[in-house]
């Protein structure tokens, strides 16, 4: 019984898609369980009213809705066309009149069950289990959540007396446990997964991280949590939830229909022939499609956008002497862009590990980070060393006195009655700088500096060559010149990887590196510097037909996505012969950070006439709730060479993956691209999709009312669900979308066959392609027609130009 | 093979991302141990699957081999053919023979 207790919470809770704690933010696909699904049954759009308002601005138009309805239904190309009153009209313009002009969408809106006395209960249970107080740790915690709360419920004052002695003889297991609830509420057999289900759907924050965590952590699994939420429904004598039936809603027949539409393109009478007709034709749109294509409608007039903005590219560089390889990251393109201005800097798109995944642990650090992609487990332990013993150990004392100092403060917090001493002797100390970090955020910074003073940072290398061996160093060199298509190197190659600085923010690890795993990009930028300048990873790479001249040096750098600042990272490395080159690049930089800055600022709320100092004091600000814009806007990526893209103002809303199929006879590295990156990208921008789409259920609501548990997540309030997804601030502004919810437009430049080879081979390319997750667009190369994949195979799309680069 | 111990080899082969759910069900079986080959490539119900990717291990597929004495494994045998039964994966059962079945009890 306990086993199939067990198989039947998985497959209830099969769809749910782990999400990970607020430490490490990765972005997901909330749905992503649906995705062998069609997009139009699994998911959900803005409303039509919405569409409606984007049609009066033009942001929708009737060429947009035409494509659309004709991508959706190929045979209305050829289902001719029909006369009403003195106008001829196609069978794709009258699909395009209806979703306009009669509403039969009758989309329901998405409803979150109203919440119960269980969900109250188990929340606070749930949330003292996994974050625990240092002190007052939960008994018998060691042995599981159901030991746990078993060991605390009975005494439990918000449950009623007959609750608590109903709770005093449970089994010892969670499996038995939930068994025995199941079967004292009646439930048996079949029925056993719908409850379950149903029971799971309650509170989706929690259930989703707790997936997380039994797979990452293992001290908490659904079934135990289950367990204890049911075996409270029978202890409190609440009824089981129950499935809710699908609000039906009236469909109108394609004659109601034909008849709503008719009078609307027309006041002269139409013939019975004339319906007839009309009617067909609308059948083949049933109403159920009309969300999907207006959400198509408004993808493609964007997609158009963007294909024509790459018919006019800059000249490419002919001998750049920096090249900068920076993160796919939308905010990636802005700095890009502008640090190409000058003719000397050469940039390339690579995720923003840069093809070293690895867990990191800092120098003296406690813990340590995985920076890799979540697709990934960490196989590979890189820290740092250092040659100045002396000074390593001088540090070392210093963080030890800095930590006790904290840790003794922070204990004194929780300690009852010790916060009223401490108010007394450091209360003034702490008002002055509450003071300070209120009204003048720039002191923030300040004294942090301050502070750390005792531990000044100390120059240290990555330890690359314990975590992987030669031939693994000298493998993810090649890849990363496959991927990116490096066929040429400049004396000095920058491998900047980015994070974000924003104080107060408990979605800060939103804002950094969604390919380290939601941490800063530094460790990684190093480790992949550290390999590309190994004279024996070179060696291996010569051997393999891919030289790195001896004159080229890789150096790591940090893009801060908040100053627009880059910095060099392991400066005590460069050698003499390339200090010239990066203080170039530093002073190219600068003015490029600026440029960027002030772009950036017309978008970031209440920042318009701010000064460059306070644009960037948003960073120290923590009563900022945009210190920036993150990932907002994320619309579309391109796999291809630079030459596609470059001098084009992408408006920082697109991945840009650089890539050239002649690097890459075999396609492994396309392959990779579009198994990982591309994922990725998906993912992050399925999370922004939903996130504004509807905040109640898949976003997190406004930031101002968060309350953090540990760093595991928010809740928003006191109790209730662990909030999933995006905050508000970063998908809108108050009432307005700042974020364009638009599945991702994908477009490669690559051979064609190569492309749906991979597709076929990978079911994860073939549920996102095939089922309308994501879009794709590709040509074979600069000067062919682009093509659009569909189910029914490569479809030219000669209207949207040939290419004309370089011009 | 008189020297040998009779046991039953259970092989899973589930997207890599229900593998959690396939292993948390062999340990609670109380299978002392299993073997996870991640990035299986192969043919079946659902096209091709390319096998091991290089940046990817989420979605590829997993085959998860188990080996327990026949008490244990008939519990386990029901529990994944329910969770198999209307999604993507298989499995073979096989009787199989070990030399130390104390590694296995």
């Amino acid at each position: 019984m306990s086993l199939e207790i067990r198989a039947a919470v998985a497959r209830a809770t099969r769809t749910v898609i782990p999400s990970w704690p607020l430490s490490s933010f990765i972005a997901v696909n909330p749905l992503g369980g649906h995705e062998s699904e069609d997009f139009d049954r699994a998911a959900a759009t803005r409303p039509r009213d919405a569409f409606l308002a984007d049609y009066d601005t033009g942001r929708i138009t009737d060429p947009d809705l035409i494509a659309a309805v004709l991508q959706r239904v190929p045979e209305l190309a050829g289902a001719g066309n029909v006369v009403i009153g003195n106008r001829v009209w196609a069978a794709a313009e009258l699909v395009a009149a209806e979703l306009v002009h009669a509403d039969h969408q009758g989309m329901p809106p998405s409803s979150t069950p109203a919440p119960d006395l269980v969900d109250e209960l188990v929340s606070k249970w749930v949330a003292a289990y996994l974050d625990p107080h240092p002190l007052w740790e939960m008994p018998d915690r060691d042995q599981g959540l159901w030991a746990a709360w078993m060991a605390m419920a009975r005494y439990d004052p918000h449950l009623p007396k007959a609750a608590r002695r109903r709770l005093r003889d449970l089994p010892r297991t969670p499996d038995e446990g939930l068994a025995q609830a199941l079967d004292r509420l009646g439930v048996h057999g079949s029925e056993t997964e719908l409850v379950l289900r149903l029971e799971s759907h309650k509170l989706p924050g929690w259930v989703a991280h707790i997936k997380w965590r039994s797979d990452h952590v293992g001290d908490i699994d659904v079934t135990s949590y289950l367990a204890v939420r049911i075996t409270l429904r029978w202890a409190l004598g609440l009824p089981l939830p129950r499935s809710v039936a699908e609000p039906t809603t009236e469909r109108a027949t394609v004659w109601a229909r034909a008849a709503v539409l008719i009078p609307m393109l027309s006041e002269d009478p139409a013939s019975s022939d004339t319906h007839v007709r009309v009617a067909r034709i609308l059948g083949l749109h049933p109403p159920q499609l009309h969300a999907v294509t207006w959400q198509s409608a408004y993808e493609e007039h964007y997609r158009e956008q963007l294909v024509t903005a790459l018919r006019t590219t800059a000249p490419t560089t002919s001998n750049p002497s920096v090249q900068v390889v920076m993160c796919i990251d939308p905010r990636s393109e802005g700095m890009r862009r502008h640090l190409e201005d000058d003719p000397d800097i050469e940039t390339y798109g690579f995720a923003g590990f840069f093809g070293v995944p690895i867990r990191f642990t800092s120098y003296q650090a406690r813990g340590s980070i995985d920076a890799l992609p979540a697709l990934l487990a960490a196989h590979h332990s890189v820290t740092e060393t250092t040659n100045n013993v002396h000074h390593a150990r001088r540090r070392a004392s210093a963080l030890r006195v800095r930590d006790a100092f904290a840790a003794g403060l922070h204990a004194s917090e929780t300690v009852p009655a010790a916060p009223f001493a401490l108010a007394e002797t450091l209360g003034w100390f702490s008002g002055a700088t509450t003071l300070l970090r209120t009204f003048w955020p720039g002191s923030t910074p300040f004294i942090g500096r301050l502070l750390h003073q005792t531990t000044p940072a100390m120059a240290t290398e990555v330890t690359i060559d314990t975590a992987f061996t030669l031939d693994e160093r000298a493998g993810l060199a090649e890849t990363g010149i496959r991927m990116m298509g490096l066929d040429r190197q400049a004396p000095l190659i920058i491998l900047a990887g980015h994070g974000s600085t924003s104080t107060n923010n408990l979605y800060q690890s939103a804002l950094d590196c969604g390919a380290c795993g939601g941490n800063p990009g530094a460790a990684n930028a190093r480790a992949a510097a550290a390999i590309f300048n190994d004279p024996e990873v070179r060696r291996i790479l010569s051997s393999r037909g891919l030289p790195i001249p001896d004159t080229t040096f890789f150096v790591a750098a940090e893009h801060n996505t908040v100053s627009d600042r880059i910095d060099i990272l392991d400066s005590q490395l460069i050698p003499d012969s390339h200090t010239t080159s990066v203080t170039f690049f530093l002073e190219t930089q600068t003015t490029a950070a600026d440029r960027l800055v002030t772009e950036r600022a017309a978008q970031l709320p209440g920042a318009t006439r701010h000064s460059l100092t306070r644009l960037r004091q948003r960073a120290n600000d923590w009563a900022e709730v945009y210190p920036e814009l993150g990932l907002a806007g994320n619309a579309a990526m391109i796999i291809g060479p630079r030459e596609m893209t470059l001098g084009v103002n992408l408006q920082r809303r697109v991945f840009l993956h650089s890539y050239r199929p002649e690097c890459d006879l075999d396609g492994s590295a396309l392959e990779t691209i579009m198994t990982a990156p591309l994922v990725v990208a998906q993912w992050i921008n399925h999370q922004y999709y939903f996130s504004t789409v509807d905040q109640n259920c898949w976003g997190a609501g406004t930031k101002t009312i968060h309350n953090a548990i540990g760093t595991i997540g928010v809740l928003s309030g006191h109790t209730g669900d662990l909030r999933r997804g995006l905050p508000l601030q970063s998908v809108a502004i108050g009432n307005r979308d700042l974020h364009e919810p638009m599945r991702l437009s994908v477009l490669i430049q690559a051979p064609l066959d190569r492309i749906g080879t991979i597709i076929s081979r990978n079911q994860v390319l073939r549920h996102l392609f095939d089922n309308n997750w994501i879009t794709l667009t590709a040509r074979n190369d600069a000067d062919s027609t682009w093509y659009r994949y569909s189910t029914y195979g490569w479809i030219p799309e000669p209207h949207l130009d040939v290419t004309t680069q370089g011009d | 093979m008189d020297a040998l111990t009779k046991m039953i080899r259970i092989e899973i082969v589930i997207p890599g991302r229900d593998a959690p759910s396939v292993r948390e069900l062999i340990t609670a079986a109380g299978a002392t141990g299993y073997t996870a080959v991640s990035g299986v490539s192969g043919l079946g119900h659902h096209g091709p699957h390319s096998g091991a990717l290089l940046f990817n291990e989420y979605d590829t597929l997993t085959m998860l081999i188990t080996v327990l004495p026949p008490e244990k494994a008939l519990a386990l045998i029901g529990a994944v053919r329910q969770l198999l039964e209307d999604g993507p994966g298989v499995m073979f059962v096989a009787d199989t023979y070990v030399s130390r079945p104390e590694y296995f009890a």
